[in-house]
């Protein structure tokens, strides 16, 4: 059983006040809080070990690349990745789905072949691959979704046809918190002999991920999700791919030599971490990963279904509030909306009362379009939030509501 | 009382349920969509132009109470005004509003002052100032306008 009081208290920034009330922080899914031990793991590195790593014969630069790559060991472990030289550290996600598209997936399609992504993805899963579209002339397919913000499964295997180079798809929907069976969808994919990446930014924040049980191809994490700093995140490749794929940028500490006439790349992961990288944001990123193990994956997962179940109960108690989105599967994150009152509207009164939530189509307008919505609120949850804060949300929507009667 | 209870008890929240000038209508001669993209704030301004006075004006769209009230005083206070005139006044309503300006009233903008108050919540300047930006691109002929 996870003692929450310990646990908050771990997170300097949740002890504040906002307009001269307790901040309640639930716009977790948009950034976590960062615990203490991630802001020393940060501080340690600039302080004690700050050098540029792969580089120097001397002391602090062999210090500090230790301290990278024990993170990138932290972060392997987390994912249960076969080994630390199938992450590459990336700014985030977005950059991961970009890498892939460019390096992977580009030299795979022709006019006319298709790449699936689904109805839930966040705007970064959806560009890149117009982008790739525009430049090949491979068509993009869309997985739809039901009423409930679930993916419509049963469409699947024919969304996968002789066409279909690659899927993407959302592991757990940020805007909706709909958990989508991804490891049935991976099987049904490579069934049909179609490449997978799952986008986990939503997801390692909140479940046990284990990339060899899923069988993916690729999976995303996000640092700053995930109590990591932002900046800061890793792409999972299965090592066939990585090796075979070209790099992505070209610089420095991706080449093993340059002359005018040509250059042999790196080894893997090194061949797609061109230049100096964030070099605080991986040690703290893998200070993160530790925290989390530390209180152990089943733990947040008991956690998060506690708070679901209390905060789905009080939000159905305001007048005038409608959920978006009511998977079975799901994490907590609530997307509702309020008769009468814009959701910009209810984001600046409670902010008043204390409460940051977010509002607006949360980076994934094809969802709100479906629901014939411009936006919504969204209270997102971390383990560290208790039913106290439930109580506060709750109170100052129904203040809201009165504001405007 | 509050600065959130000044910003929402007054004038907004009475245009906002009693809008002016609300509804898309059967004919004009200019038009131009406002656009707030991080908000989703979206807002149309119909304007009609007869030898260079604006002699009819309304809006529709959808967004927050502030860019909703916002309109519909904006349509009151420049329905009859000149072009020329309307553009001078946009131009006095971005300063009244301007982020980090100490400019607290600006007497030619009468009951527009009202709205100063939202400079207290800067993210919200924008959903304000938008429906203005759109008239202001109807009359120049751009089709769409945003606040950045």
């Amino acid at each position: 059983m996870l003692n929450n009081k310990n646990y908050r208290d771990q997170f300097p920034g949740l002890h504040q006040e906002v307009h001269g009330k307790p901040l309640v922080y639930l716009d977790n899914a948009a950034t976590a809080q960062r615990p203490q031990v991630v802001i020393d793991a940060i501080n340690d590195y600039y302080v004690n070990h700050n050098a540029n790593i792969h580089r120097g014969v001397h002391s602090l630069s062999e210090s500090a690349t230790d301290l990278y790559e024990n993170a990138r060991k932290s972060l392997a472990k987390l994912l249960n990745a076969p080994s630390e030289k199938d992450l590459i550290f990336v700014r985030g996600c977005t950059e991961a789905v970009n890498l892939v598209a460019q390096t992977f997936v580009r030299s795979r399609v022709q006019k006319g072949d298709e790449i699936l992504i689904s109805h839930l993805e966040h705007h970064s899963n959806i560009v890149p691959w117009q982008l790739l579209c525009e430049q090949t002339g491979a068509v993009l397919k869309v997985i739809p979704m039901n009423d409930a913000g679930e993916l419509c499964l049963e469409q699947l295997d024919d969304l996968l046809t002789d066409k279909t180079k690659f899927m993407s798809v959302v592991h757990v929907s940020n805007a909706l918190g709909t958990i989508n069976p991804v490891k049935e969808m991976v099987a049904k994919a490579h069934a049909k002999g179609v490449p997978v990446m799952l986008d986990g930014a939503q997801a390692t924040p909140h479940l046990k991920v284990d990339v060899q049980d899923l069988d993916c191809d690729f999976y995303t994490v996000s640092g700053h999700k995930m109590y990591g700093p932002t900046g800061s995140g890793v792409l999972y490749g299965k090592a066939e791919h990585l090796e075979a794929m070209p790099p992505y940028h070209g610089g420095g500490e991706m080449i093993s030599k340059v002359t005018f006439e040509s250059t042999v790349y790196n080894a893997v992961p090194a061949k797609f971490e061109a230049g100096t990288p964030n070099i605080a944001g991986g040690i703290g990123l893998g200070a993160a990963a530790e925290f989390m193990m530390s209180i152990g994956l089943e733990n947040i997962e008991q956690r998060d279904a506690e708070l679901k179940s209390y905060a789905e109960q009080a939000l159905l108690t305001v007048p005038g509030l409608r959920l978006v989105g009511n998977a079975k599967h799901k994490s907590p994150v609530f997307s509702f909306v309020i008769d009468g009152i814009h959701a910009h509207d209810i984001g600046t009164i409670i902010d008043h009362h204390g409460v940051a939530i977010r509002t607006g189509h949360h980076c994934t307008m094809p969802i709100f379009q479906y629901f014939g919505l411009a936006g919504s609120c969204r209270a997102s949850f971390a383990f560290y939030n208790t039913e106290a804060e439930v109580d506060v949300l709750v109170g100052a929507l129904k203040k809201a509501i009165a504001m405007f009667e | 009382m509050t600065d959130l209870n000044k910003l929402y008890k007054q004038t907004i929240l009475e245009h906002n349920r009693n809008p002016r000038n609300f509804g898309k209508p059967e004919s004009w001669t200019h038009h131009a969509e406002g656009l707030n993209a991080i908000c989703g704030d979206l807002v149309n301004v119909y304007l009609t132009i007869e030898e260079d006075v604006i002699s009819s004006i309304a809006y529709d769209g959808e967004s927050c109470a502030i860019s909703m009230a916002s309109a519909s005083m904006m349509t009151e206070f420049i329905k009859n005004r000149t072009v020329k005139d309307a553009l001078e006044k946009f131009e006095l309503f971005c300063q009244l509003m301007a982020k980090g300006s100490d400019v607290k009233h600006i007497d030619d903008l009468a009951a527009l002052n009202h709205l100063v108050t939202v400079k207290k919540f800067p993210s919200r300047i924008k959903s304000a100032t938008l429906c203005w930006h759109a008239m202001a691109a109807a009359i120049n002929g751009q089709a769409t306008a945003t606040t950045e």
